[in-house]
């Protein structure tokens, strides 16, 4: 069963239908708001109204720790295996009878939200997530509550979008709005919230569209600072870097980083469609299985990969693991988090990210602190970068790495060491796994949703990659028609361009210019009995597509210098465009091949 | 449904206030649920860092925080915890509890002074003695003075640790300022004094504890061993002799005080003395000399016959010229040989430096000698 496919309303269901009608809301407005004032104000309530119930899902959360497993020091050894598993069994029946949308991180519902059904999350979605989240990550489950903080937040907006019948347009963007009010409350990081949902789940960049999630996530976070204070995740150890040459330290750890990454990727990818095939009666018992294998990891030792793991990842980052033991750490929290997710529990995959990384980024640190003591970074430094690094390889989500680890740390120093390592984890995962883990997750789905990376790295086609040389015969408008006519008597050519004065270009043929000499104007300017007047001229580093709109109307279309515009750089055609589709389209079946 | 923005726009902002309401309501009760069991599990912590289980103290106080995160109390704790657990991967985590609190009030005398701990724990002097000059110019919740003084002393007490004795000086100077008439301060102060080789400044404190407590036994044993260290040995013998007489089981006093009653009886340099006891003294002082010589001589082996060369060894040097100088014993009965008994002393002064260098500390008599002779080469200086 698809994880999204659930989500999908039928086109024919009433609130569709509802977002046909053309938008009567504003028509009652008597100026005072116009539809884009109206809706950044709705970004405010939205960032609101997520801030409130991601306090309500974290207070959640504690409390089911709290009551569950107590306080994890003093977590008595048989809750560690009897409450993963029997919370695991109550949460499997809620979320395959009750709430059938809420599998997973909810990261790529709130994308298929916005690319296939027009913004539409079910506002029971919100709550199943909230409820059955709270249950999984407080029982001891290896997940996070970022990305549900993130689903629930779009639920909440596309809710009230509906509710409040605002255009098909604006819904669309609602859920991308309230997921990083959601994101950006679950982190107390706005900027990172902000961004994330930017590079991976819309896409794109447009002032409209930054500011709404901009207001959204800002509020979202002054509300979840107002409730549960301002302190940060961790408390961040001092941490340094004074020498360039040990910018080799961190690129290895990102490198190493990349690795771990592929493999937790592919851990997920290999394991998820299998447990998904299994007969519909095991998916009862997969969140059970999982938090019971949860359980018996803790029970031996490592009590740390449980829930979402922060204060662990604080304690690493203060030097209290030895680097054999944040290794292990970091391998256990790999498979503790793949059983979780892949067995259908709901969570989030932020929070275990970067769980791994912090411990990789500690363990390797203090390793290449024993082979180069000279080397001057702390273990809280390798740590903070470490969670970036997993951030970048695993959600292959780079710049949110960078600006997530400078907003957790309030540290502009590391900033370097950061881009370094990150940019190493992304290249080495990407070069490893082509698919990135959001984009697997929804294919294995069945969907096809955009892929961010893919468009990130696409070569898009210019002009210039379909431009002709220019053409041998140029007229002038400013000659006589039968001055020009003498020209193309030695061409070869059908079509002339002919320049226009003072500036522009037009286009005429063989056969007219040879008409209109026959017609006794050879003593007529050129300019003034041309057919057609002015020809749209394009630049060479505009992108291709930009040529489809006049290739079918003009046989040439000049391509001309952007610093001066009488300059001829070349010319394109139908043929020419076309062609150049066509050898591409040609290249990359041969590369899928 | 209203159609209206305006309306809509107070719908949601009643919503919101309901939310927030609602929403407070929840955080206050949880919150006040968490501290209630916060509190239960620090105490529990506190019980079990009294006794010495800092592991398990750490993990009470680490559950504390988890339901209470932002408790200044139960970060300190913690922070404290972690630093007196002997774990040096701990302090860290300790130092960033207590930097994080101190950025919140950095005048916070008992963080100020848990950071100097831990800086001291690291043995950085530079570090521990801005924190514990913080924590003393800082702001204590009760008994500033004394919490003032303790955090000096103890500030003194990690820089003689350091053997940086100028800096504890200076800070036991102004702590001798800032004592209060208490008997027991001044004894501390006087020790610690005496620790750092300061004898005058021993000797002042503990006359100041015996002005308190005439009957102070440790006073007087101190008073008279810090004059005994200064060279004044007839208030050392005066200190030392009450000090045997209020406890007879002290040693340390009983044998400093026959060192000094020795001092006081071989020395040819006392005042009162006629010129026969001076003669005699330097007599004894010169035969007692070769003696020291020959016995040290043989114990390390060193035959003074053999090696009568004058440049062969040190000790045959000083065998050359205690030789040299025993005629001039006849002449200390002139009147006119004024000079003479230093020039005699010193050969035996010469005698017993050597001498105690090669062989170690000398007992009785040479002991005797070599004190008067430090303490005349101290007053000459």
């Amino acid at each position: 069963m698809s994880d999204l496919v659930t989500n999908a309303p039928a086109t024919s269901q009433p609130s569709m239908v509802r977002l046909q009608i053309p938008t009567r809301l504003f028509s009652t407005l008597e100026g005072m708001f116009n539809e884009e004032v109206f809706f950044l104000i709705l970004c405010v309530f939205i960032g609101i109204f997520s801030g409130l119930a991601v306090v309500c899902f974290r207070l959640a959360i504690d409390w089911m720790h709290l009551a569950l497993l107590g306080p994890l020091p003093q977590t008595h050894g048989w809750r560690l295996f009897a409450v993963p598993s029997v919370v695991g069994l109550l949460v499997a029946g809620l979320v395959i009878r009750v709430f059938p949308g809420i599998r997973g991180s909810g990261v790529n519902q709130t994308k298929a939200a916005l690319y296939i059904f027009n913004g539409y999350i079910p506002f029971r979605t919100a709550i199943g997530k909230f409820v059955c989240a709270a249950l999984a990550i407080g029982s001891g489950q290896s997940l996070g509550p970022e990305d549900p903080s993130l689903q629930i937040g779009a639920s909440i907006a596309s809710a009230l979008g509906r509710q409040l019948e605002i255009s098909r347009e604006k819904l669309r963007l609602m859920a991308p709005v309230g997921a990083a009010a959601g994101l950006a409350a679950a982190f107390n990081a706005p900027i990172s919230a902000v961004l994330f949902v930017i590079e991976e789940v819309i896409g794109r960049w447009s002032a409209g569209i930054l500011g709404s999630v901009v207001l959204s996530a800002v509020s979202s976070v002054v509300i979840v600072r107002w409730f549960l204070g301002s302190e940060p995740l961790f408390r961040i150890p001092v941490t340094t870097f004074k020498r360039p040459s040990e910018l080799i330290a961190y690129a290895f750890l990102g490198s190493v980083g990349g690795l771990a990454s592929v493999i937790f990727a592919k851990s997920i990818g290999y394991l998820r469609p299998i447990l998904k095939a299994l007969p519909r009666w095991t998916q009862y018992f997969q969140p059970a299985l999982a938090g019971l294998l949860i359980g018996l990891i803790a029970y031996l030792g490592a009590p740390q990969i449980m829930g979402a793991g922060y204060d662990s990842m604080d304690q690493a980052m203060h030097g209290q693991y030895a680097w054999k033991f944040l290794a292990v750490l970091a391998l256990l929290k790999i498979l503790a988090s793949t059983f979780s997710f892949v067995s259908g529990a709901p969570g989030g995959m932020f929070a275990p990210t970067l769980f791994i990384g912090a411990m990789l980024g500690g363990a390797v640190g203090d390793l290449e602190r024993i082979f180069f003591p000279q080397l001057t970074g702390s273990t809280g430094t390798y740590v903070l970068v470490g969670m970036g690094v997993l951030f970048a390889g695993f959600l292959r989500a780079p710049m949110t790495s960078v600006f997530m680890v400078l907003e957790v740390s309030g540290n502009y120093e590391i900033i370097v060491p950061v881009i370094v390592a990150n940019t190493f984890s992304y290249l080495v995962s990407r070069s490893l796994q082509a698919v990135p883990i959001f984009d697997l997750l929804t294919r294995q789905d069945g969907l096809i949703l955009p892929s961010l990376e893919e468009d990130r790295e696409e070569a898009i086609l210019r002009v210039e990659d379909a431009m002709l040389p220019v053409p041998a015969t140029i007229l002038s408008a400013q000659d006589y028609v039968d001055a020009n006519t003498r020209r193309v008597q030695d061409s070869a050519e059908l079509i002339f361009l002919v320049r226009m004065h003072p500036s522009g270009w037009s286009i005429i043929s063989r056969d007219q210019l040879e008409r209109l000499f026959q017609e006794g104007k050879g003593d007529h300017m050129l300019g003034s009995v041309l057919p057609s007047q002015f020809l749209p001229s394009l630049y060479p580093d505009l992108p291709l597509d930009s040529a489809l709109r006049y290739v079918n109307d003009y046989p040439l279309i000049p391509v001309v210098n952007r610093a001066d515009s009488r300059r001829l750089e070349g010319v394109v055609s139908r043929d020419s465009v076309f062609k150049k589709y066509g050898s591409r389209r040609a290249m990359e079946v041969q590369t899928s091949a | 449904m209203p159609r209206s923005a305006p309306v809509i726009l107070v719908l949601l902002t009643l919503a919101a206030v309901t939310g927030f309401a609602g929403v407070s309501h929840l955080v206050a009760r949880f919150t006040a649920n968490q501290q209630a069991r916060g509190r239960k599990l620090y105490q529990q912590g506190l019980g079990d860092a009294s006794a010495g289980r800092y592991d398990d103290a750490i993990s009470a106080f680490r559950a504390a925080l988890t339901c209470d995160p932002a408790n200044s109390q139960y970060q300190l704790s913690l922070a404290r915890a972690l630093r007196d657990s002997n774990d040096p991967r701990r302090l860290d985590e300790a130092e960033s509890y207590l930097i994080a609190l101190w950025q919140r009030t950095p005048q916070d005398a008992a963080i100020n002074l848990a950071l100097a701990r831990v800086a001291a724990h690291r043995g950085s002097i530079e570090d521990a003695t801005r924190y514990y000059h913080n924590s003393m110019y800082g702001v204590w919740n009760s008994n500033p003075d004394l919490n003032r003084n303790k955090a000096r002393i103890e500030l003194i007490q990690f820089l003689l640790k350091k053997a940086d004795s100028p800096q504890a000086e200076s800070e036991l100077m102004a702590l001798a300022a800032s004592l209060p008439p208490d008997a027991v301060a001044h004894l501390q102060a006087a020790q610690l004094f005496a620790q750092a080789q300061d004898s005058a400044g021993a000797l002042a404190q503990y006359r100041e504890v015996l002005r308190l407590d005439s009957r102070n036994p440790a006073a007087l044993a101190g008073a008279g061993e810090a004059a005994y260290r200064s060279g004044n040995y007839a208030t050392a013998l005066r200190y030392l002799r009450a000090a045997v007489n209020a406890n007879p089981e002290d040693g340390n006093s009983r044998r400093l005080l026959e060192s000094a009653e020795q001092v006081l009886h071989a020395s040819p340099f006392q005042s009162h003395i006629s010129d026969a006891e001076r003669n005699r003294r330097i007599t004894a002082a010169f035969t007692q000399a070769e003696q020291r010589l020959n016995q040290c001589a043989q114990q390390t082996d060193i035959d003074l016959k053999a090696t009568a060369s004058p440049s062969a060894s040190p000790f045959s040097t000083l065998q050359s010229l205690w030789t040299a100088t025993k005629p001039d014993l006849a002449r200390l009965r002139s009147p006119a040989e004024t000079d003479l008994p230093d020039a005699i002393m010193d050969v035996v002064f010469q005698i017993e430096r050597q001498t105690a260098t090669t062989c170690g500390p000398p007992e009785g008599l040479d002991l005797a000698l070599l004190l008067i002779s430090q303490k005349r080469e101290a007053a000459s200086q």
